[in-house]
């Protein structure tokens, strides 16, 4: 009841519209980019899935992290525009329970919107590699890996909102924290599995290596962690407003 | 019967003390005029009773029950309204009373009774954000009052009512008690609203408790102290003129 009660706090905020405009632009990137090379990347060896990923993942990568700090600034909009978290805080509720149903929600957005972008890789897949075909469980390991490595990312975002009454300011950290990560080198590992930068990695890449399950387990540790770092910050606020 | 009861209550934000060992005493089915000039800690008392700030010092304990320890069950016994209307702008009347309604496990109709209580029934379809000032305050009003809670906290009930309006409310929390046998501690600075419709008034100044009691009390304490003791206001005013004039003479 209460999940659904988050939901419908959403309504006209045009939070879920965002998501399928954020993967209607993730998705058309590997389509265009086929489209418009598709001589380069026919001609390359190897799974389909994979020279569709490498050649295209990190700017649909980097969109869906913008996607996440852009709704998940606009949650706490809602929340902080005209106070309703204030009225939320002096009802019979816990305020952790709030948060993890909107890190709930945010999730299953986030993981339709890896779906809808993987369903785009299968069109190209089928499109300009009709010999190959599509393995759907390939699809599910690969759909499933990014959506965990996304997590540490959602979660620290919401915090982020959470804390700033001004969604701009919010909004700026957010950004910051994308194009740093972006920029930073990719040859230390440690940099790989923070949140904002884990969303690159890629399946293959890192079974190669042999670190999908520490990627894996890092991320929902992290997730964890920050979880109850969130729980604490509610907690100890009081003492300070 | 006090149900409400401080002992010591203080909040300092480092030297800054805004509620300096408050000792409240709210009589069960009463209403509590809670007066005091701008930052007196009016506020930040009624935000340490909802648990939206934690005290440095002190207690206090609401039915029987003590902070932070009984703070959901206590929670579900108030109706506030804390220093403005709190409500989501992107829903419509009837939908944030709905999301209260389902917080606190209410019946259906306790919506539109809340909404029939403030005068909104018409506007309930209307986008909260598009309310007027007032509507606002109604809003921000029917959420308080929603399921008819035995307890409730106004902080400024009436700021930017019309005349019509505040007296529609004041008679409402007139009625309160008897009808619900509910208890209000209502804050205000229109001192002849509190003089109205308080049975017992806590007068407050710099985080201290000047004066409690009935409102004849006030006016003997008032006579005692040579003070003027016609209306409220000025018995008021010369209370917290004369707190301010011993303050700056001890610095």
């Amino acid at each position: 009841m209460r999940f659904g009660m988050e939901l419908k706090k959403l309504r006209r905020t045009g939070y879920f519209p965002a998501f399928p405009a954020g993967a209607a632009a993730a998705s058309a990137f590997p389509i265009l980019n086929m489209a418009v090379r598709t001589e380069v990347y026919t001609g390359l060896p190897g799974n389909p899935l994979d020279i569709l990923l490498d050649a295209s993942w990190q700017m649909m990568a980097m969109l869906n992290i913008l996607l996440i700090v852009c709704c998940t600034c606009m949650m706490y909009h809602t929340e902080y525009a005209e106070n309703g978290i204030q009225k939320m805080e002096v009802l019979p509720v816990r305020q952790i329970s709030l948060f993890l149903r909107k890190f709930l929600i945010t999730t299953a957005m986030a993981a339709l919107v890896i779906m809808i972008e993987f369903a785009a890789l299968a069109f190209c897949i089928l499109m300009w590699f009709p010999d190959a075909g599509i393995d759907l469980k390939e699809f599910l390991c690969h759909w499933s890996f990014e959506v965990i490595l996304l997590l540490p990312t959602i979660m620290v975002s919401l915090i982020i909102a959470s804390a700033c009454r001004n969604m701009w300011i919010s909004l700026g950290i957010g950004v910051i924290l994308v194009f740093t990560f972006s920029v930073l080198p990719k040859d230390y590992l440690f940099l790989d599995l923070c949140p904002y930068c884990s969303p690159y990695q890629l399946l293959t890449a890192a079974e190669e290596n042999g670190h999908a399950a520490l990627f894996l387990g890092v991320c929902i540790g992290e997730t964890a962690l920050a979880g109850m770092a969130e729980h604490i910050y509610l907690k100890i606020r009081r003492y300070f407003s | 019967m006090n149900i409400i009861e401080t002992k010591n209550l203080t909040k300092a934000y480092g030297d800054f003390t805004a509620v300096s060992s408050l000792n409240l005493h709210i009589r069960k089915g009463s209403v509590y005029g809670f007066l005091g000039p701008n930052g007196a800690g009016k506020s930040t008392t009624m935000k340490m009773f909802l648990g939206l700030t934690r005290p440095t010092d002190g207690a206090f304990h609401i039915n029987k029950k003590r902070f932070p320890q009984n703070r959901v069950e206590i929670l579900k016994e108030i109706g506030s309204f804390i220093e403005a209307p709190a409500f989501y702008g992107n829903l419509t009347g009837a939908e944030n009373l709905e999301l209260i309604r389902k917080i606190l496990g209410l019946q259906e109709d306790s919506v539109d009774d809340a909404l029939e209580l403030t005068g909104l029934q018409e506007f309930k379809n209307r986008l909260a954000k598009r309310y007027s000032l007032g509507m606002k305050q109604r809003l921000g009003l029917a959420g308080a009052l929603i399921g008819r809670p035995p307890i409730l906290f106004l902080d400024e009930p009436t700021n930017g009512l019309d005349p019509v309006g505040i007296h529609e409310i004041r008679t409402l929390i007139k009625s309160l008690p008897k009808k619900y046998e509910c208890t209000v501690l209502v804050s205000s600075h229109l001192l002849p609203e509190i003089e109205l419709m308080a049975d017992d008034i806590g007068i407050l100044n710099h985080g201290h408790l000047l004066f409690e009691g009935s409102l004849d009390d006030l006016k003997f304490h008032a006579h005692d102290m040579g003070m003027p003791d016609d209306n409220l206001e000025e018995t008021f005013l010369a209370m917290i003129d004369a707190d301010n004039q011993k303050r700056r003479d001890r610095r």
